[in-house]
């Protein structure tokens, strides 16, 4: 508890505070900036930036999420089987997470590059023209979601993977004699009693999800002109993404996503109480 | 775990509303004055995080340190880091004695307070160059002194130039420039790369089109402005410039020029070394303006400052270093190893004498501006990022030069009123 | 047969899910020159040792430190985090609801807002640019994920475990250590190994809280090789690569006894 208070507490009521005054950079550091209320947060909604960033966040969470799930889903069932050289693959499987971003999203927008990324070779090689992936407005948001989803699989397989090491065998066996096909056995079998483990994962997956923001920042900061800017990204930048932090509505867009995950939040638990009972 | 749930949880709350309450109000206090330093040991921060204790710069640092008597404390951040970290110093009252920061952030440091004035130090500015010192003054007063300077120009590659039969020094204006572009694509080169990425490095590789259209940065929307962006954009649609600018930063276009196909390049003075390693014989130009001559490019480059301290007694001996720092020998040593040009006369002279390649970029220096100059001081970043949300837009398709540019001065004036 | 071409298949997955990462190998073996050459070269045929050596040369301590720092965070994590998700999960304090509530909010704060709290407060408390320091920050990535899982796990852990032990009379405490610890092994390996990857590349946290430390991590080192006004790529990909070596060895060793623990676990079973 001391070290919740110490830890989580002490930024959330920093972030509270610099969204509800109104700072410059010269009461940042001296104190004293007037109590504005939600000044900051009208700002923001105010915004022509606001809306379409809302949009594209929930189109970049859901997709990501539903991509990350479904194809950790299906890596960890391929684990699950032991064949020569699983457990060492699946280690393998791990190492985007060793990267650090910086590195990771470089290499994407290395790959992606309009002119010399090796996506565009290979689309030559096969006959098509190239895309320019980063720097078009329409294909910039769908490169991002590219490269989240593929640093978010290794999270996803692992935790569910775990999830599916506690489900008894014995119950897939009995299933498998009363003549359930593979199918029908993770349906009704498997995927319920991995129900706990899916929804926390899908939880935070969720919340580290809407909170991306180094990904997109390398690869694209954000451009072509906002074109794969999220809430996460927008809030960086107004913070410290030029040479004039306006860290007032930097906070208060970094709690409107704390609010969103809360709503999510309160979903699961309804959903979890209603397991219990 | 062996106590009841509640009573835990109890203790627990109160902890916590304990702890909570304990850091809020330790938030609002002064602060301690710092104890970390002690009147021997002076602490110096710089963006120079490639610099080791071994290297040149480390070592002038220490010395500068023994002669003015004390001992020097340094580290090197990331300097984008650099910023949040020195506010966030100042904060708590834990400032470095010298900071050596990104010219345009010294106005933001000074608006907020963080910086002492050469007044304050007693730190001689009179030999600076006025165009590079002008960057670090505000209202009439001066926040640092710049340990060198770097600007753009166009870096040409001189066998792909053959090539297509373009004599570099014909380039005059756009005119010529545009129609050494059509050549060299016609023979299957490519033309020109540069950053249009959008970020503040963006803003600093458009405002030499920009300002050499004769625009200003109080109104992005003049008609010149405008003609300086339809360049860009015309670069692109024609296939002059790769579309891959708009997210290049000015190390990526300056990979695809020592990919050897590119024609020309416009990027800093900090690519000499690099550009010796290419293996291909480059030379460079200044870049031209709209209708002839030079035009002026932004200045790059680090200010020397001292951060306010509670104890001003220690700001004899941070002028001591800022002096032995700045002063003509160490200049000249710094400048060299980082591949700027001097902020005085007399080393770019020296400069100049050593190696005779430099004579362009000390005149490109010389005609350079500062971006926070003309008093715009901290009105320059709310002017940039609409500039280069503007440059974005009309690059990537989404609007017309026109369009993107009336809306950025929309924006522009809004927030800077 | 069919087991030898499950491994076919699970080896292209896996290469499909490496490419970025020979990618990243790739350039990190060109030359400056090659680095956006137009087609992309596949190999570094004409490649150069320079990104190697200078990363040789200076970053050797740095993984030191890492690896210091993550396995402190580790034990950190789990010493913090299993208990409380046990608490969470099994004895259902009032408030449970809430406290999961909170870590998940814990969650969404953006690490450098988060670091920028702890500056301040380390600055106070003397363990500013400590490794001790950093430990403690980056568990505070750790902790609430490490709550939230064991609670998701335990909560499946049947109660008459639990109450079989309680009835023999053992405290809570021992019943945690002797019973529900052991059959959460999974939980266990899943936590400490977030734990240690989320460490061992944390950057915003040793950029702020350990940025003039002594002993400073490898994704610190990277910082060598990107000055201000140009990047060294092809060292930068160079440390990553050789920051990953040993981290992925311990990761194949870890999976290993995982997965000797399962199979030995089932069989007694």
């Amino acid at each position: 508890m001391i070290y919740l208070g110490a830890f989580y507490a002490y930024p959330l009521y920093r972030n509270l505070d610099l969204s509800l005054r109104s700072y410059t950079v010269r009461s940042f550091v001296h104190g004293g900036a007037p109590f504005a209320g939600l000044d900051n947060y009208r700002t923001v909604f105010a915004d022509p930036t606001f809306w379409p960033a809302l949009t594209r966040t929930v189109v970049f969470t859901v997709v990501c999420l539903a991509f990350q799930f479904s194809i950790g889903m299906a890596l960890a069932l391929f684990f699950r089987r032991h064949f020569p050289l699983s457990a060492t693959l699946r280690a393998v499987f791990l190492v985007p997470w060793l990267l650090p971003l910086i590195v990771s999203a470089s290499s994407w927008s290395w790959m992606l590059n309009s002119e010399s990324g090796v996506v565009n070779a290979a689309l030559r090689a096969l006959g098509a023209g190239p895309v320019n992936w980063l720097t078009d407005p329409r294909w910039a948001l769908v490169s991002v979601i590219i490269a989240n989803i593929w640093i978010g699989i290794p999270f996803n397989l692992v935790v569910l993977y775990s999830g599916l090491q506690a489900v008894p065998p014995e119950i897939h066996e009995a299933a498998a004699l009363d003549g359930a096909s593979g199918w029908q056995r993770f349906r009704w079998v498997t995927f319920p009693l991995l129900r706990p483990v899916s929804a926390i994962t899908i939880l935070l997956g969720l919340v580290y999800t809407l909170k991306v923001f180094d990904i997109i920042w390398i690869m694209t900061r954000g451009g072509p002109a906002d074109a794969s800017t999220t809430l996460a990204t927008w809030s960086y930048r107004l913070g410290f993404g030029s040479l004039l932090p306006r860290f007032g509505p930097g906070a208060a867009v970094g709690n409107l996503l704390i609010v969103m995950a809360l709503v999510c939040g309160l979903v699961y638990i309804r959903v979890q109480r209603g397991q219990a009972r | 775990m062996r106590n009841s749930s509640i009573s835990r949880r109890a203790a627990g709350c109160a902890l916590f509303a304990v702890a909570l309450t304990a850091l809020a109000g330790g938030c609002s206090d002064a602060g301690p004055p710092s104890s970390g330093a002690s009147a021997q040991e002076f602490t110096i921060w710089d963006p120079y995080p490639q610099f080791d204790n071994s290297s040149d710069w480390v070592k002038l640092l220490t010395k500068c340190g023994t002669d003015a008597g004390v001992t020097v404390k340094r580290t090197g951040f990331d300097t984008t880091d650099l910023t949040t970290k020195a506010l966030l110093a100042a904060q708590q009252g834990n400032s470095p004695d010298v900071l050596i920061v990104d010219n345009p952030v010294v106005s933001t440091l000074a608006e907020a307070g963080v910086l002492t004035t050469t007044d304050d130090t007693k730190v001689d500015t009179a030999t600076i160059e006025p165009n590079l010192l002008a960057a670090g003054q505000l209202d009439g007063k001066t926040y640092g002194v710049p340990i060198g300077a770097n600007t753009l120009a166009l870096y040409y590659n001189k066998k792909v130039l053959d090539a297509a039969k373009v004599d570099p020094t014909t380039i005059k204006d756009w005119a010529s420039l545009t129609a050494a572009l059509a050549k060299v694509k016609a023979v299957g080169k490519k033309g020109i790369t540069f950053s249009a990425i959008g970020t503040e490095e963006g803003s600093f590789q458009f405002l030499p089109w920009f300002w050499g259209s004769g625009a200003g940065l109080t109104q992005l929307d003049s008609p010149q402005a405008v003609s300086a962006l339809t360049l860009w954009t015309d670069w692109l649609k024609n296939g002059y410039a790769p579309n891959s600018v708009i997210n290049n930063t000015q190390t990526t276009s300056w990979q695809e020029f020592a990919s050897g196909a590119y024609a020309f390049a416009e990027n800093g003075t900090w690519q000499l070394a690099n550009a010796k390693k290419t293996g291909f014989e480059y030379g460079i130009i200044p870049i031209p303006s709209s209708t002839g001559g030079t035009a002026p490019a932004p200045t790059g480059g680090e200010f020397v400052t001292a951060p306010v301290r509670d104890d001003t007694g220690r700001y004899a001996t941070s002028a001591k270093l800022i002096a032995c720092l700045t002063s003509s020998d160490n200049a000249y040593t710094t400048d060299t190893t980082l591949s700027y040009i001097a902020a005085t006369d007399a080393v770019q002279g020296k400069q100049v004498a050593a190696n005779p390649d430099l004579k362009v970029w000390v005149d490109a220096v010389k005609a350079a501006k500062g971006r926070t100059s003309d008093n715009l001081g901290t009105k320059y970043p709310k002017i940039s990022e609409p500039l280069w949300g503007a440059f974005q837009a009309a690059l990537s398709g989404g609007k017309s030069p026109q369009d993107a540019l009336k809306a950025a001065q929309t924006t522009a004036a809004a927030s800077t009123k | 047969m069919r087991r030898a071409l499950t491994t076919v298949a699970g080896l292209v997955l896996t290469a499909a899910m490496l490419f970025p990462v020979y990618w990243m190998i790739n350039v990190s073996f060109t030359k400056d020159t090659d680095m956006r050459a137009d087609p992309p070269h596949l190999f570094p045929s004409d490649g150069t040792l320079e990104g190697y050596r200078a990363v040789l040369d200076q970053q050797l301590p740095y993984l030191g430190t890492s690896l210091l720092v993550g396995l402190g965070t580790v034990a950190v994590t789990l010493a913090l985090a299993a208990p409380a998700g046990y608490s969470l999960a099994k004895l259902r304090p009032r408030g449970g609801g809430v406290l999961s509530f909170i870590l998940l909010i814990a969650q969404m704060i953006p690490g450098i807002i988060m670091a920028m709290g702890f500056y301040a407060i380390y600055l106070r408390a003397g363990i500013l640019n400590s490794v001790a320091g950093l430990i403690l920050a980056d568990s505070t990535i750790a902790v609430p994920f490490g709550v939230l899982i064991f609670a998701a796990f335990m909560s499946g852990i049947p109660e008459e475990l639990t109450n079989a032990a309680l009835i023999d009379g053992a405290s809570r405490w021992r019943t945690f250590v002797s019973v529900i610890l052991p059959v959460s092994r999974n939980a266990i390996v899943t936590v400490s190994l977030f734990a240690f990857l989320w460490a061992w590349s944390d950057f915003v946290f040793a950029a702020t809280l350990d940025g003039g430390g002594e002993h400073q991590p490898i994704t610190l080192g990277i910082y060598h090789y990107i000055g201000n006004n140009n990047q060294q790529w092809n060292a930068i990909m160079a440390t990553a690569v050789v920051a990953s070596i040993p981290a992925t060895l311990l990761l194949i060793l870890a999976q290993r006894y995982v997965a000797a623990g399962v199979t030995a676990g089932a069989v007694k079973d």
